[in-house]
């Protein structure tokens, strides 16, 4: 055999395969597409709702919260600019798809980073895995997603959820195992039971470097979800997609302004987060 | 070995900790080479080269009576924090039997033995362990939660121990905040909150600078003598070990070669090590009338002439500083020693010779003294 047709024959396994999948994990695949629409329209009905200079003032307040008031401002006046370049709707559908993605990102993330800080056996496994995940170019995720789900925000957030899976768990596993061994003897002397171990001792002190790897995995999920616009979800990334095919130089720069605004915005808040757990640690 | 003078023995008289042949030895085949070194005596080095374990903790054997403070001194790697983790089982022993006020620790399932640690045995840690992000009250309240006493109480009883140690006002701070000294003082009122009896301090001042290292140690003994706790001390330092315990351990190579009282320690070590270990001791505090005098019915056969009941008098446990200040003021030779009656007279020689810290036979020999080969039995007393 040689490798040409072995190749081929390779090309055609896999082929077979998600022709297998397609038919009988229909089912499965429908409802993964269904369910994360689901979630995805209903964070974006959440955030186009109200009228545009409402979010840009609930913006502002929780900048404001988080960071204070300078950054308030500036993020106010960003998140105004996407409306003034029309292009609110796109950047809110954007937003929803990055915080849906990255909010079940992070159910599934954490608590294997738990178990994964705590069981060194399955760190093994889980690192593997992780870093399996981390070295495959991201958009390949698109094309099994389309295949299988679809055109549409389900398999953008399918990529999405792969990619920030990663961060916040690699963070989370750390986190947990960084815990001081004084720390771990002085719950144990008092008898603590090893959910209260997690729970008093080495979550709270875990805190800034899970915050660290949510911030990480929003942060990979702009990028992606940008990426997505090739698949037909909606937002910033669609915007970009379009304006490169048809050679709309304006509206593409009107989109990365935006992309940025929005990258910003979500780092400096999920950062300001963080800090205040650090802070009251200091 | 001698009962500890300031202990409370209870009514039935059991001891709170009772270690019995306790042995630990660290690495794979551990259970061979402690056979090894038990029945063919090997020494620790050979255990390690021939078998690649560590023997942290060989047969230890002592009981702890209710309100004594026990010290367990020893230089690093001698075994010492291996041992105080044998005694609420964070470390499990690889042989031997430990009993707290009457529970033998070995059959205990989890869930129980951490009921014993909760609730019978507070811990002070070498490196404090004060947990960052919660306030002064919140890690003093830390045992009372983790046993799930509700908030309002445990935090009430947090702040009461705090005052108890002087930090009524730092509550709300967070440890970052305070002083070594502080936060050490934050440790110990932890340990306190839950009411153990049992407290376990693990070299708990040797991080602190010297000046507040002793006031540390002066309310130590303060607060165990009056809340009768019984306590296991560990420390590498002979001057602490001497000022905090009734009685002492000295473990070398994971064995204890002596346990006794300060007294003990220093004035009859059992070999070389343990003399030179205790060598920079002062004596003064430590060596009592009782041990430096001359039974009275000896003295007085000696020394006919002399009316015993016109002498200065001490009582038995006065120490040597006492002794001498008495000689020199009232320009004595001989001080009585009285309980009840005289039991007993120091001389001027005797008294010098507990000074030095002189073994018996220097004392006998070479004498112009009138006890000349009596004395040996009065020095041991």
């Amino acid at each position: 055999m040689d490798r040409v047709s072995f190749v081929a024959k390779l090309d055609d396994a896999v082929q077979f395969g998600l022709d297998w999948l397609y038919t009988n994990g229909a089912w499965f695949f429908d409802a993964i597409d269904d369910g994360l629409g689901e979630v995805y329209s209903g964070i974006e009905w959440m955030l186009l709702s109200p009228p545009y200079w409402v979010m840009v003032v609930l913006f502002g307040l929780l900048g404001w919260k988080t960071v204070g008031v300078t950054f308030a401002l500036l993020a106010g006046a960003g998140l105004l600019g996407c409306a003034v370049m029309g292009l609110w709707d796109e950047t809110m559908s954007t937003l929803a798809l990055v915080l849906s993605s990255v909010v079940i990102a992070l159910i599934i993330a954490i608590p294997i980073g738990i178990v994964a800080g705590l069981k060194a056996g399955v760190n093994r496994y889980v690192q593997v895995a992780v870093d399996v995940i981390q070295t495959i170019p991201p958009y390949i995720y698109l094309l099994p997603g389309v295949a299988l789900i679809g055109y549409g925000p389900a398999t953008a957030m399918t990529a999405t959820i792969i990619v920030a899976i990663s961060p916040a768990l690699r963070l989370t596993a750390l986190g947990i195992q960084l815990t001081p061994l004084e720390l771990v003897e002085l719950g144990r002397a008092n008898g603590a039971s090893s959910m209260q171990m997690l729970f008093k001792i080495r979550l709270p002190l875990a805190r800034p470097s899970i915050m660290t790897g949510i911030n990480q995995s929003l942060m990979v999920s702009v990028g992606m979800v940008v990426i997505a616009g090739i698949v037909g979800a909606e937002g910033l990334g669609f915007v970009i997609y379009e304006a490169i095919r048809t050679l709309d130089i304006g509206k593409a720069i009107d989109g990365g302004i935006s992309i940025v605004i929005v990258t910003m915005v979500l780092d400096r808040i999920s950062q300001g987060l963080g800090a205040e757990g650090a802070m009251a640690a200091q | 070995m001698q009962d500890a003078s300031r202990a409370n023995t209870s009514s039935d008289g059991s001891p709170m900790i009772a270690c019995d042949g306790v042995w630990k030895v660290f690495g794979q085949n551990s259970d061979v080479a402690l056979r090894d070194m038990r029945d063919n005596g090997l020494t620790r080095a050979e255990i390690l080269e021939k078998h690649n374990c560590v023997v942290a903790v060989a047969d230890a054997t002592f009981k702890v009576a209710r309100g004594e403070t026990f010290c367990i001194m020893g230089l690093s790697g001698s075994g010492k924090s291996t041992l105080i983790r044998l005694i609420n089982r964070l470390i499990d022993p690889s042989l031997g039997q430990i009993v707290v006020d009457g529970t033998d620790l070995g059959p205990l399932s989890e869930v129980r033995l951490r009921r014993v640690r909760s609730d019978k045995i507070g811990m002070v840690f070498q490196n404090v362990a004060l947990l960052p992000f919660r306030t002064v009250t919140e890690n003093v309240a830390f045992g009372l939660e983790v046993r799930k006493v509700a908030k309002s109480e445990r935090l009430a009883t947090a702040e009461r121990v705090l005052k108890t140690v002087g930090l009524a006002e730092w509550g709300d701070r967070y440890p970052s905040e305070l002083s070594g000294g502080m936060q050490q003082r934050v440790g110990i009122a932890r340990a306190l909150a839950a009411e153990p009896e049992i407290i376990l301090m693990d070299e708990p001042f040797s991080a602190l600078d010297p000046l507040i290292r002793r006031q540390l140690q002066d309310e130590f003994i303060d607060l165990a003598t009056r809340l009768g706790k019984t306590t296991v001390f560990i420390t590498h330092d002979p001057d602490e070990a001497v000022r905090v315990g009734n009685r002492i351990a000295i473990m070398r190579d994971g064995r204890i070669i002596q346990i006794g009282t300060p007294e003990d320690i220093v004035l009859r070590p059992v070999d070389d090590y343990v003399s030179n270990f205790v060598a920079g001791i002062s004596h003064l505090h430590l060596v009592k009338a009782h041990s430096v005098m001359f039974p009275a019915s000896e003295f007085a056969a000696a020394h006919p002439r002399i009316d015993l009941s016109r002498l200065p008098s001490v009582a038995p446990d006065a120490d040597v500083r006492e002794l001498m200040s008495l000689s020199v003021d009232r320009n004595e030779d001989f001080i009585a020693v009285k309980e009840g009656s005289v039991v007993g007279v120091v001389t001027r020689r005797s008294l010098l010779n507990g000074i030095l810290g002189r073994e018996v036979s220097d004392m006998t020999s070479n004498s112009g003294d009138p006890m000349t080969g009596t004395g040996g039995q009065a020095w041991i007393g």
